[in-house]
């Protein structure tokens, strides 16, 4: 079983990210499960979001879970919440920020001696997309780390999730994805 | 209605106006409608009389007030002709006999005793309005 | 016919309150009335976008509340459609009065009910106060476990519902989030294969037959009444579960996937088990084959039918097992949990010596984890061992505090 968590702000498209992980992977005949906690969640307050892979069905429905990933795509949320929480020894964290690994953990003592990897999703967004929705560039960081699956694979497989946006959003989307694969460290 | 039990009607709170279909039930007339134990066509109310109304044809000028505001649908009309008073469904409220505008009225309630011949016989002549 | 098909993949992502709009697209629902409350609003949503994309030809009416909503589904449904909505929680209170008028007229609606917790405190999280709390109102009810179950019993309520000897209303319950927004593979039928499989809606009694008029809604008062609710009670209790089990067959020769009133999971040989409802059943599906590996005998038990209840059935399921869970996802007020009252009445008068414990736990979607459910086969376990109840009868589960126990 593969468990990834999100920390997200509401309205950053954490729901959707996991959702869109789900659907790729599930159309390589995996089980996959995506739920969120949202609360009385309104925009702009922080939210965790959640994956879990495997090659069996999924019965467990506990939310509590130790994830193998974390993913977080909002740069304040590493120091206003708890990121490492029901950690494990291995677990692996993507970060967004525009530090680089290192000022980051030195930032923020929790993640030391932990694996850590940064990528700057909002900028990334910024520039491609035009906005700031660091979702999809996560992915292509998480491609890269994990190496799940081929990049090309993967931009295919998104191009189909995201089939109901504007052609130029999609394009926005594949350049960030590549990007973000490309610039995660 | 009969007391059929618990596995004797048919489901849902339910009942039927007609037995079998009714093709052209606006051209048809109440008397010639198939209408089921369960309508209140069937149903008296008569004995919830104390006075009942008469109607005097001599006075009426076929307004149909008196149709349209009866709420028992009890005043019988041919061919827009008041023709009298569905007793079985009249409950004597006095409505009609309110809303008649003819001076003398052309419906008065009397005692459910007194027979119609000396009703109309003893009928009041026109009343001056009050100046 | 004048809307378009879908084209749906052999697996499709989709959550709890996505697949149940799914359902209702290919059962060609008629009319959807509905008020939107957290966390079902995404099922009347999905309809409303589907016939906008004209991809279901019927009427979307909206309404000023969840009261309006289920009178305007008893209106379109004695006129003579297929007719569906959704609500949880405050919404479904303010729904009660007519749901009773549904039942009662006989009126073959299909309600989801995304479980969520009733206020005081305010909560839109997942418990099962609202599906209790309406459980005495004359609907069949069946409850999904997952996305999946609530796409499949969603098309297999309409099918029971119109059957002309069953005209009863059908609940599809599903947890709020934990089912209605988690996303799941699902595999959906055809939207061929799940109109033909749900059939055309066959009409009785319509208001719209003008030949043969008819009078819906009538009073009764003492005279008629009681005949009336003991027709309905008779049918359920003697028509449904039949009508249902056939169902339920026809699904499985149709979709593979099989379907029981009562969902019996590691049961045959089981010393100790645990009965429930929602997603927990599956949790707890896991829970009991780890357990299996630490050589405890476990089972599970989920309520796949809440009404009419299994009674008979959960009889013969529980009768050797040693020790047994009752799981009540709502506050009981002053009782025993009512998946206890229900477990006990259908073993009393049996010979069987099973011990019943009744557990309290995830109000207002407090997480049921794995741990929770390990520590609870211990303790159900240790019941078995000693040949008495260690506990008290009612106990609560994952509460901060004094440990609460009860009767
Ligand atoms: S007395 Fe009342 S019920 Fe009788 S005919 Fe007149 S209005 Fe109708
Ligand atoms: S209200 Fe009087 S005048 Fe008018 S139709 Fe009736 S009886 Fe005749």
């Amino acid at each position: 079983m593969l468990e990834i968590r999100w920390h997200s702000r509401a309205g950053q498209g954490a729901v959707t990210g996991a959702k869109g992980l789900a659907d790729v992977i599930s159309t390589t005949g995996k089980h996959v499960q995506a739920f969120a906690f949202y609360g009385s969640a309104k925009r702009g307050a922080a939210m965790t979001a959640y994956n879990r892979v495997d090659e069996k069905p999924i019965l467990n429905h506990e939310k509590y879970m130790e994830p193998d990933y974390v993913f977080v795509i909002d740069p304040a949320l590493v120091y206003t919440s708890d990121v490492t929480i029901n950690g494990k020894e291995d677990t692996k964290y993507i970060i967004t920020t525009h530090l680089t690994t290192e000022e980051l953990v030195a930032a923020q003592p929790k993640l030391e001696g932990k694996e850590v990897y940064t990528v700057d999703c909002i900028t990334i967004a910024n520039e491609t997309i035009g906005r700031a929705i660091p979702n999809t560039p996560m992915l292509g960081a998480f491609m890269k780390i994990s190496g799940m699956y081929d990049i090309e694979f993967f931009k295919e497989s998104m191009q189909r999730v995201l089939k109901k946006l504007p052609q130029k959003i999609v394009d926005g989307n594949m350049l960030a994805i590549q990007r973000a694969y490309d610039e995660v460290k | 209605m009969e007391n059929n039990g618990w596995n004797e009607f048919e489901i849902g709170a339910m009942l039927r106006t007609f037995d079998g279909a009714i093709e052209d039930i606006a051209g048809t007339r109440q008397e010639d409608r198939n209408y089921t134990q369960n309508s209140s066509f069937t149903a008296s109310v008569a004995d919830w009389r104390l006075e009942k109304p008469v109607f005097n044809k001599d006075y009426c000028i076929d307004c149909q007030f008196c149709w349209v505001y009866c709420p028992d649908i009890s005043i019988i009309s041919r061919d827009k002709k008041v023709i009298g008073v569905d007793m079985d469904h009249c409950k004597g409220c006095g409505i009609c006999v309110e809303v008649c505008p003819t001076n003398p009225k052309s419906l008065l309630m009397f005692s459910e005793q007194t027979d119609e011949e000396s009703a109309i016989a003893g009928w009041p002549t026109k009343e001056d309005k009050e100046k | 016919m004048a809307f378009d098909k879908l084209e749906l993949n052999e697996t499709e992502v989709w959550d709890g309150n996505h697949a149940a709009a799914q359902a209702l697209r290919q059962a060609q629902v008629d009319v959807v009335s509905a008020y939107p409350i957290t966390p079902s609003t995404a099922i009347v949503e999905g309809y409303a976008k589907f016939k906008s994309d004209n991809l279901v030809e019927g009427e979307f009416v909206m309404v000023e509340s969840e009261h309006a909503a289920m009178s305007g589904c008893i209106g379109a449904a004695a006129a003579g459609g297929r007719v569906a909505t959704a609500t949880a929680s405050q919404g479904l209170a303010l729904m009660a009065e007519t749901l009773y008028q549904a039942s009662g007229m006989r009126l073959p609606i299909v309600l989801n009910i995304v479980n969520r917790a009733l206020a005081a405190p305010l909560n839109v999280n997942c418990d099962h106060s609202d599906m209790y709390m309406v459980r005495d109102s004359g609907w069949i009810q069946f409850d999904a476990f997952n996305p999946q179950e609530a796409y499949d019993l969603n098309l297999i309520a309409f099918k029971v519902a119109e059957d002309h000897d069953v005209r009863l209303p059908v609940v599809v319950n599903q947890d709020g989030f934990l089912t209605s927004h988690t996303a799941q593979g699902i595999h959906p039928l055809s939207d061929d294969d799940a109109y033909n499989f749900v059939g055309e809606y066959k009409p009785m009694n319509d208001m719209l037959d003008f030949e043969n008029p008819v009078t819906h809604g009538v009073q009764t008062e003492e005279d008629w009444h009681f005949e009336h609710k003991a027709r309905q009670h008779s049918d359920t209790m003697n028509i449904v579960p039949g009508k249902i089990d056939e169902v339920f067959a026809e699904f499985e020769k149709l979709s593979g996937r099989k379907y029981s009133q009562l969902e019996c999971y590691n049961m045959d040989d089981a010393d100790v088990a645990v009965v429930c409802m929602g997603t927990s059943v599956e949790t707890a599906r896991e829970v009991a084959l780890e357990m299996r590996e630490k050589g405890i005998k476990a089972g599970v038990v989920g309520i796949r039918v809440l009404r009419p209840f299994p009674f008979a059935n959960i009889a013969e399921v529980l009768k050797d097992i040693k020790a047994v869970a009752a799981l009540d996802r709502s506050a009981p007020g002053g009782a025993a949990g009512a998946l206890f009252n229900e477990i006990a009445g259908a073993l009393f008068n049996t010979d069987s010596k099973m011990l019943l414990s009744g557990y309290i736990y995830g109000l207002g979607g407090r997480d049921l984890t794995k741990k929770h459910l390990v520590d609870l086969y211990t303790e159900l376990q240790a019941n078995a061992d000693a040949g008495k109840l260690l506990t008290q009868q009612q106990q609560f589960i994952g509460v901060r505090g004094p440990k609460l126990a009860f009767l």
